[in-house]
């Protein structure tokens, strides 16, 4: 089971985050569970400069940016690995 | 009643909508958009944070708290985190406050937007004073919450101030000024650049009827600062709707992919750049097209972008800076046009004689009525330039219109909500003081030098309030100091 994190307080590139990285995750066959975190002080839990943040399995592996799917995937991949 | 309705809020607000579009945006916004999306996909932001760390000298964590507000900070999905951030678990409430004050300032967009809609002068008075006194409420904020300051929860400083953190590519930087350099030369008003070095003449019978057509359609005003459209003005909002049209299909699903649809949408902002540099006439039984120094810069811009583009920037690079240039089109852009159409209409219904007498001289009153006015009214993103156009056209003196721009843009009820979560009541009402105060003082100090006063005895005016601020806080801070060290 991985834990992936949404950090951001709702904003346009934080929603296509979300839904880019579900998409992901159902298309690997990856059990996926996923927060949301919205509040400052849960964002600011994370070292990230700027929103949205991803979170995998308490790691962030980016921030700022939205990534591709085929990376999302790709970390997805490896945190289902690892566990 | 409907005939009512497209005379006092069709007509006029279209007609707004149309001058804005053709003559202002273009050439400005379109470059300006562009570049800011390339400053929040391009620059890593620990490359200025690492300036902002806790340990970090207040000589060197002010002005890059500044450096960070008007590159880093363009919507507020980045001014949250950063602003938060740089609170918390950086260099703490002064140089935070700092960056929440000339962020909106002093960003791209409202630079070049203030520029091209009311003047380098307002843009540059705008840019200097938003400096100046968003440093010196920083040094307030942090003299008065020194004590709570000291005490901020004490986390790990890893983001800010990491050492080595990323750098800013140089390849990615030349790309950059490129867009600087270009948007330079389609706004700068150089007898080089604006004069025709060829002149190219077409036999179009159309034109001069249509030109008739378009005056009727937009009827205006110089004297009263209205704008008309001009046959140049039509194809210019042509390709402008084309080239959203296209970005819609090409760039809003570009993390799946670039398609033919984002090559399209390359080609119309380069020919709509082009087009928008050419000195387009009507002619006497037709049309004379001069080519501009202003084209022959565009041209040569826009051909060392595409190298610079291939050559150093990688595809993860140029998506994220398309994207982020089409996000801020889309979040900014129809709020701007849906708030022209509402100035246009609103500008046939005040009064010129009200304006000028609450603002119409640069008065103490004059100056608090600007920032009374921004701080109550909340614009989106932008629109306070066109509303401070019409009070401009409408009488307004400059001084207290740079009090109500400095004021707008930094307060509103959503700005204070969010802060007042981040920091407190406390200290968000002591910085609402603060901004106002400042604010007028800044619109003030600018208005008399529009009048005419002596730029030396204003700057060493401004000066002296600055010191005598800075002499009673360090009193103040004194008889704290044993509390806090």
């Amino acid at each position: 089971m991985v834990t992936v994190k949404i950090l951001g307080s709702g904003c346009a590139n934080c929603k296509r985050l979300e839904e880019m990285a579900r998409k992901a995750a159902q298309d690997a066959g990856i059990a996926a569970e996923f927060v949301k975190v919205t509040d400052t002080e849960g964002i600011l839990a994370y070292d990230i400069l700027s929103t949205p943040g991803l979170v995998i399995n308490e790691k962030v592996v980016s921030a700022g940016r939205i990534p591709v799917p085929a990376t999302i995937a790709g970390w997805l991949k490896d945190a289902a690995a690892a566990a | 009643m409907l005939n009512g309705l497209v005379e006092y809020v069709i007509r006029p607000g279209v007609g707004n909508l149309a001058a804005y579009l053709a003559a202002h945006v273009l050439l400005c916004l379109l470059p300006a958009f562009v570049i800011a999306g390339a400053m929040t996909a391009l620059i890593p932001k620990s490359s200025i944070t690492r300036f902002l760390g806790r340990s970090t000298p207040g000589r060197v964590s002010y002005p890059a708290a500044a450096l960070a507000g008007s590159v880093l900070a363009v919507c507020s999905c980045t001014i949250v985190p950063l602003f938060a951030g740089i609170y918390r678990k950086g260099a703490g409430i002064g140089p935070a406050v700092t960056f929440l004050f000339f962020a909106p300032a002093a960003n791209i967009l409202a630079l070049v937007y203030t520029g091209s809609v009311i003047g380098a002068d307002l843009a540059f008075a705008r840019f200097a004073l938003s400096l100046a006194f968003g440093i010196g409420i920083g040094l307030i904020m942090a003299t008065i919450f020194h004590a709570d300051d000291a005490a901020h929860d004490r986390r790990t400083d890893s983001a800010f101030g990491a050492h080595g953190g990323e750098r800013l590519n140089r390849g990615a930087l030349a790309f950059m000024m490129a867009w600087v350099a270009l948007l330079l030369a389609g706004t700068l008003k150089l007898g080089w650049l604006t004069g025709s070095h060829a002149q190219l003449s077409f036999a179009a019978g159309w034109a001069e009827p249509l030109q008739a057509g378009l005056d009727r359609l937009v009827p205006h005003d110089a004297a009263r600062g209205e704008e008309g459209v001009t046959i140049q003005g039509v194809a210019l909002i042509v390709l402008l709707c084309a080239i959203g049209a296209c970005a819609w299909l090409g760039l809003e699903r570009i993390h799946e992919g670039f398609n033919r649809w984002t090559r399209v949408t390359g080609a119309l902002v380069a020919a709509t750049l082009l087009v928008a540099a050419l000195d387009l006439r009507t002619t006497p039984g037709g049309l004379s097209m001069g080519i501009t120094g202003k084209f022959l810069a565009v041209l040569a811009a826009l051909g060392l972008l595409r190298q610079l583009g291939r050559r150093y920037l990688s595809e993860d690079e140029v998506r994220d800076w398309l994207w982020e240039s089409w996000r801020f089109v889309k979040q900014i852009f129809p709020l701007l046009v849906v708030g022209v159409f509402i100035v246009g209409v609103v500008r046939g219904l005040v009064r010129p004689e009200w304006v000028q007498a609450v603002a119409g001289h640069n008065t103490i009153g004059g100056n608090l009525a600007g920032v009374v006015f921004g701080v109550f009214m909340y614009f989106p993103t932008l629109v306070e330039v066109p509303i401070a156009r019409m009070f401009l056209d409408l009488g307004m003196h400059r001084g207290p219109l740079l009090a109500y721009l400095m004021s707008d843009p930094e307060l509103s009820l959503q700005s204070i909500l969010m802060i007042t979560a981040i920091m407190g009541r406390a200290k968000t009402w002591a910085y609402v003081g603060w901004v106002a105060v400042f604010s007028a003082a800044a619109g003030l100090t600018y208005g008399a030098w529009i009048d005419g006063a002596n730029p030396v005895t204003l700057a060493a005016g401004v000066a002296l309030f600055l010191a005598i601020l800075a002499g009673a806080l360090r009193m103040i801070s004194r008889s704290h100091a044993p509390a806090a060290t």
